[in-house]
Order: structure tokens, then C-alpha cells, then sequence
């Protein structure tokens, strides 16, 4: 991973180092689920190679489909369900090609935390920020469907 | 002196066979033309320069495309594929309403041929 990962934005490379070190890189073969809907969240997921598709499955013509709801990529932070209650997933995520994932304990990243409150501020505001990012886009998301619902009923 | 004449006379029909004969060989054949079945005009495409021939179907589309040999199923694929193809340009446009927050940009319309 090059850039550093959005969840430790504003980390010094030394605090970086000792927070990867709580987690384990996992490599997620091409069509691989990383994790599935409702499963419960122990981990979040650094994404340090490849993409991952977030899904949510979809009725279509009678079928059940999983349909694309995001796409991450490298440098990118999913499952925060992991760190916030009731810490399961919401989304299930599979990888299109060959991945790696950096997997962060829940239970390693609050004893962490607890030790270096300074490190858990900021971790705690960037992810603040990532989820901040998906409630904007989704809200927006929402607001066009409903202009769309509008314009269809009262046309 | 009429052997003369006999000779000229020879002579002269000779001639007027030998144009007879090259007449006839390089007279160009007047036949009624044969109809011709009526053909459609052949229009070759330009090839583009910026976009693609086929649609790219994204990955899950591609996935389940091949999975289904099923013509049905593979609508449900083609289906799919339309659905998330809608799903990430909503998603672009609301990343740019984010980035820049306006009446217009919140409704602004995409290429989006699942709703249009």
C-alpha cells in the first residue's frame, strides 16, 4: 500500500506502523467473499492491493442477484460495521480480481486505543470522515430517487 | 480487257466482303440490358474514435453473463448490468453534488439507460 490508508490519515508513519502491526494481511482470491451480509463484524479491512465490490443482494425478474452498491479500492477502509454497534455487516464484499486486505481486530484496535488515546482520536475522526462520506452520497443518492418518484407520479 | 474488268470486280467484292466480315466482327453488341436484381446499398460504418463497439458489461454482468447460457438468465445478466452501470453513474453524481452542493447539480440527469 503507497498512500497511506484513509482510516490513519494524519498518523505519524511510526503510529502507521504499530497500528498495521495489530492486523494481518490476507490475500482474497479473485471471486472470493470476504465477508457476507449480517455476518458478524470482528475485523475492518484495510484494502492494500486490488478492489473490492460491496453488494446488497437484489430481487430481479424473480432471481436473487447480488447487485453492486460500491466499489473500493487500495488505500480504501470497509467493514467500519466492525466498529460500530451491533457490529454486523451490512454490505457483502467480494473481490472481482486477486486482493489483499489488511484484517484489523476489533478487540486488538480498542485495547490499542485504550493504550494511545491520541492515535484512537484520530482513527475515531477519520473514520468519522469515511462514513460521513457514505451517509453524503447516499443521502444524495436517495434525494435524486425521490425527485424521480415525484416527477412519475405527478406527471 | 475483260479480264481486267473480271479482275477489278474480284477485287472489289473482295473488298466489300472483308468490310462486311470486319463490321460484323467489331460491331459492339446492342442486346437490351438483362435486369438486374435491385441490391441495398452498402453503407460501411465509420469506425468511432472514442467509444467502445459493444457495451462493457461490468464484471458481475460479465460473470453472470457467461454463467447463464440461458437466454432468459442471460437478461437477468444484461439486467444486472444496466442496474449497476445506473448505480455508478447516480453514484458519480452525487459525488459531484458532495463536492459541489447546488439545486441544479443534486437533480442533474445521467446517461443512465435504465431509467431513461
Amino acid at each position: 500500500m503507497n498512500a497511506q490508508p484513509d482510516l490513519l490519515r494524519g498518523l505519524t508513519e511510526e503510529q502507521v506502523e504499530r497500528v498495521l502491526a495489530l492486523g494481518m494481511r490476507t490475500s482474497v482470491a479473485s471471486g472470493t467473499d470476504l465477508f457476507s451480509l449480517g455476518g458478524n463484524a470482528e475485523c475492518v479491512y484495510l484494502i492494500s492491493r486490488g478492489r473490492i465490490r460491496l453488494t446488497l443482494p437484489m430481487k430481479v425478474r424473480g432471481s436473487d442477484e447480488d447487485v453492486l452498491v460500491e466499489e473500493r479500492c487500495a488505500g480504501q477502509t470497509i467493514g467500519w460495521s466492525a466498529l460500530t454497534p451491533p457490529h454486523r455487516f451490512t454490505l457483502k464484499a467480494t473481490a472481482p480480481l486477486d486482493a489483499e486486505v489488511i484484517c484489523l481486530p476489533r478487540k486488538k484496535l480498542h485495547e490499542y486505543f485504550a493504550a494511545h488515546p491520541a492515535v484512537g482520536v484520530t482513527v475515531a475522526l477519520n473514520l468519522a470522515a469515511v462514513v460521513g462520506e457514505r451517509l453524503q452520497l447516499f443521502q444524495t443518492m436517495w434525494l435524486r430517487e425521490i425527485q424521480r418518484t415525484i416527477e412519475l407520479t405527478c406527471a | 480487257m475483260e479480264m481486267l474488268l473480271m479482275g477489278a470486280c474480284l477485287a472489289i467484292l473482295g473488298v466489300a466482303v472483308a468490310c462486311a466480315a470486319f463490321g460484323a466482327a467489331t460491331r459492339a453488341e446492342q442486346r437490351p440490358p438483362a435486369v438486374q436484381p435491385e441490391r441495398a446499398p452498402v453503407i460501411t460504418p465509420e469506425a468511432t474514435r472514442f467509444f467502445a463497439e459493444d457495451v462493457m458489461l461490468p464484471v458481475a454482468g460479465r460473470a453472470a453473463y457467461a454463467r447463464h447460457a440461458d437466454p432468459s438468465e442471460a437478461s437477468i445478466a444484461l439486467l444486472i448490468a444496466r442496474i449497476e452501470n445506473h448505480i455508478r453513474l447516480e453514484q458519480a453524481a452525487a459525488e459531484s453534488f458532495v463536492e459541489m452542493p447546488t439545486a441544479s447539480m443534486l437533480h442533474s440527469k445521467t446517461t443512465s439507460t435504465f431509467i431513461n
